[in-house]
């Protein structure tokens, strides 16, 4: 049955040649298609998570909903010492963040600022990576404010400049200092470098009262797959029912929300495709076999059975899409990995990506062998459906009546 | 070989009887008959031929083939007793046009699980029996009709059926070829011993029979 199939392919070019070649396209774009959303999608992510919300963070039990100075973390060393001792824990700081005016000249902007561990924010965050202007905060410097760059345009002020702070303490009371520019930072989302400023907690601590205290601490995973097990393994280590361990699938839920809406809208346009692929090759399928219904007829009455017949068919259809499949898997796969190595940049979409707080323009392609394998798994089952059809048309003829088909 | 007892077929048209195709056929074909089933066309002769070749089951009555009757049987069943005990030659010749004629005429032996010296063996000795040695590797499609009805007789016989059935196997021929394929199945039915069933109006097949069974309106008047 099986030469009979091949002899078949080769002797009907034609049919077979597109049959081939919509295999190929659909099986490559698909490929394709999927390394280029997923990718996108782990982009956005880890762009994200770079930016400055970490994998996973701790929070008092009310500090996300409510704010405020009461729920600070009160205890922010004997947490720390705790996570020490948790694998698939990379790095982790306390931040201290409030909220003040900031003034210069007659300039003035309220603002997130927050004190932090310079030294380990240069290992969590890409605050250090975002410098435009001057020198990245230090972990003894005092009076030194590290600000956004569309901060700093609101503000007019550029490097080595005075800018005064009033805000609050963390019992409550108001602080009031003058800070120094050391430097510009620029993480291309608008949001943030529109309204962060950020100080070393060395010396914010005690203008905030705010030792041993923090808004949060946050943490950075080896792989962010196990961030769940970890998150898991940290609220059963810290044992606290005040506090709470939240990862970054809650505290980015718009943007996992846009990803997933994105995901089914991505594989809804690609059904579509698939349907159309689909039915050409079974309508292709149809119309060979429909020609046919004589050949088959008499194959039919010189003995071979209904099953037989539903072989040759499989047998078609299983060497074009092997064929197919098996030139287009490593084209797709080289096109998903040379795009994962070389990202495609795509101008002018900075400005759609700053929504999402995306620092980059480039589209990386997502290079997974198992999401390939079960792309192409995908595209050999609709093959095979595709034949049931023309297989039942054909078998609903009689022998006899088939072998006088005109 | 084949006894045919009582046979009725009747064609529906909805739910009505609209033609009693075979009315109470009686029939005794013995091993190497060379045989012809004969009358005016709508007489019953290819829905006899097909009951007989198992392509086609009967309302009532019983074939036998040997021992096994094979005038009720499934579909299923008709194949596997249509591939080892069957050879069909087709008025249009209905060759397979992807297979050469050496891969036509192995075919079935091929489908029957012969090995393949035993199939080359048996391909040579009867292409040149049947004059088509020269053509084993053309395509049906570059052969004449003569050439082409010669290897659809030479497919039917090549795995040693118990009879060949052949549905106006001529009609489509010249006069010259109708005679020497008539000719070429007699020496085959001669020296293989096969039995061979016709359908025909033609003269030249009636001419070169031993047998002619006469119908008319479904039943079997004369043989």
């Amino acid at each position: 049955m099986f030469s009979l199939a091949l002899k078949n392919l080769l002797f009907y070019k034609s049919r077979s040649i597109t049959t081939f070649f919509l295999t190929f396209m659909s099986a490559f774009f698909f490929i394709v298609y999927v390394a280029m959303m997923d990718g996108s999608h782990n982009s956005m992510l880890q762009n994200a998570l770079k930016v400055y919300t970490g994998a996973i963070e701790i929070y008092k039990k009310g500090y996300r909903d409510l704010g405020g100075n009461e729920y600070l973390l009160d205890t922010v060393e004997s947490i720390e010492k705790k996570l020490e001792s948790i694998r698939g824990i990379e790095e982790f700081t306390s931040r201290y963040e409030t909220y003040a005016l900031l003034s210069h000249k007659e300039f003035s902007s309220a603002a997130m600022v927050a004190g932090i561990h310079p030294d380990k924010e240069s290992h969590m965050s890409q605050l250090k990576e975002a410098l435009k202007e001057g020198v990245y905060l230090q972990d003894e410097a005092k009076n030194s404010m590290y600000i956004g760059i569309d901060l700093a345009e609101k503000l007019h002020v550029s490097v080595g400049d005075e800018l005064s702070f009033i805000g609050s303490t963390s019992d409550n009371s108001f602080a009031a200092d003058l800070f120094i520019v050391c430097g510009i930072f620029q993480t291309g989302a608008y949001e943030f470098d529109s309204s962060s400023a950020f100080v070393s907690r060395k010396y914010f601590d005690e203008l905030t009262s705010a030792r041993n205290k923090a808004s949060y601490i946050t943490i950075k995973v080896k792989n962010l797959a196990d961030v769940d097990v970890i998150a898991d393994n940290i609220h059963k280590v810290l044992l606290d029912d005040t506090l709470e361990v939240v990862t970054w699938k809650i505290l980015m839920k718009s943007m996992v929300e846009a990803m997933q809406v994105d995901s089914i809208f991505g594989y809804i346009s690609m059904s579509l495709f698939f349907v159309v692929i689909f039915f050409v090759i079974m309508i292709f399928s149809y119309i060979n076999v429909s020609s046919r219904i004589r050949e088959f007829g008499v194959l039919r009455c010189i003995g071979l059975s209904r099953l037989d017949i539903g072989k040759i068919l499989f047998y078609e259809i299983f060497i074009l899409s092997s064929a197919a499949i098996l030139l287009a898997t490593p084209l797709g796969a080289y096109v998903a990995y040379y795009f994962s190595l070389h990202p495609i940049v795509i101008e002018g979409m900075s400005e759609t990506y700053k929504e999402y707080g995306i620092v980059s323009d480039q589209l990386p392609f997502n290079f997974d062998m198992l999401t390939i394998m079960w792309n192409v798994g995908l595209i050999y089952i609709l093959n095979f459906l595709s034949i049931l059809y023309p297989l039942h048309f054909i078998n609903s003829f009689k022998p006899i009546e088939a072998s006088k088909h005109v | 070989m084949i006894k045919i007892k009582d046979a009725n077929r009747y064609f529906y048209k909805g739910e009505e009887r609209e033609v009693h195709a075979l009315r109470d056929i009686n029939l005794e074909l013995k091993e190497g008959e060379f045989a012809l089933l004969s009358g005016p066309s709508g007489c019953g002769k290819t829905t006899l031929l097909n009951a007989v070749g198992a392509l086609d089951r009967i309302d009532s009555g019983e074939i036998w083939l040997d021992n096994q009757e094979i005038g009720s049987l499934s579909e299923e069943k008709r194949v596997k007793i249509r591939l080892e005990s069957m050879g069909f030659v087709f008025q249009a010749y209905n060759l397979i046009p992807v297979l050469s004629v050496r891969e036509n005429i192995g075919f079935i032996m091929q489908l029957r699980g012969f090995s393949q010296s035993e199939i080359d063996k048996r391909v040579k000795e009867l292409a040149e029996l049947l004059e088509i040695d020269k053509r084993l590797d053309s395509l049906p499609s570059t052969l004449s009709g003569g050439q082409q009805q010669r290897v659809a007789v030479a497919r039917a016989v090549a795995a040693k059926p118990k009879i060949i059935l052949a549905d106006e196997p001529t009609a489509n021929l010249d006069s010259k070829n109708s005679h020497s394929l008539m000719e070429m199945m007699r020496s085959l039915n001669e020296k293989e011993g096969v039995s061979i069933l016709f359908a025909s109006h033609d003269p030249y097949v009636t001419q070169s029979v031993r047998r002619i069974i006469h119908m008319s309106d479904g039943a079997i008047v004369a043989g």
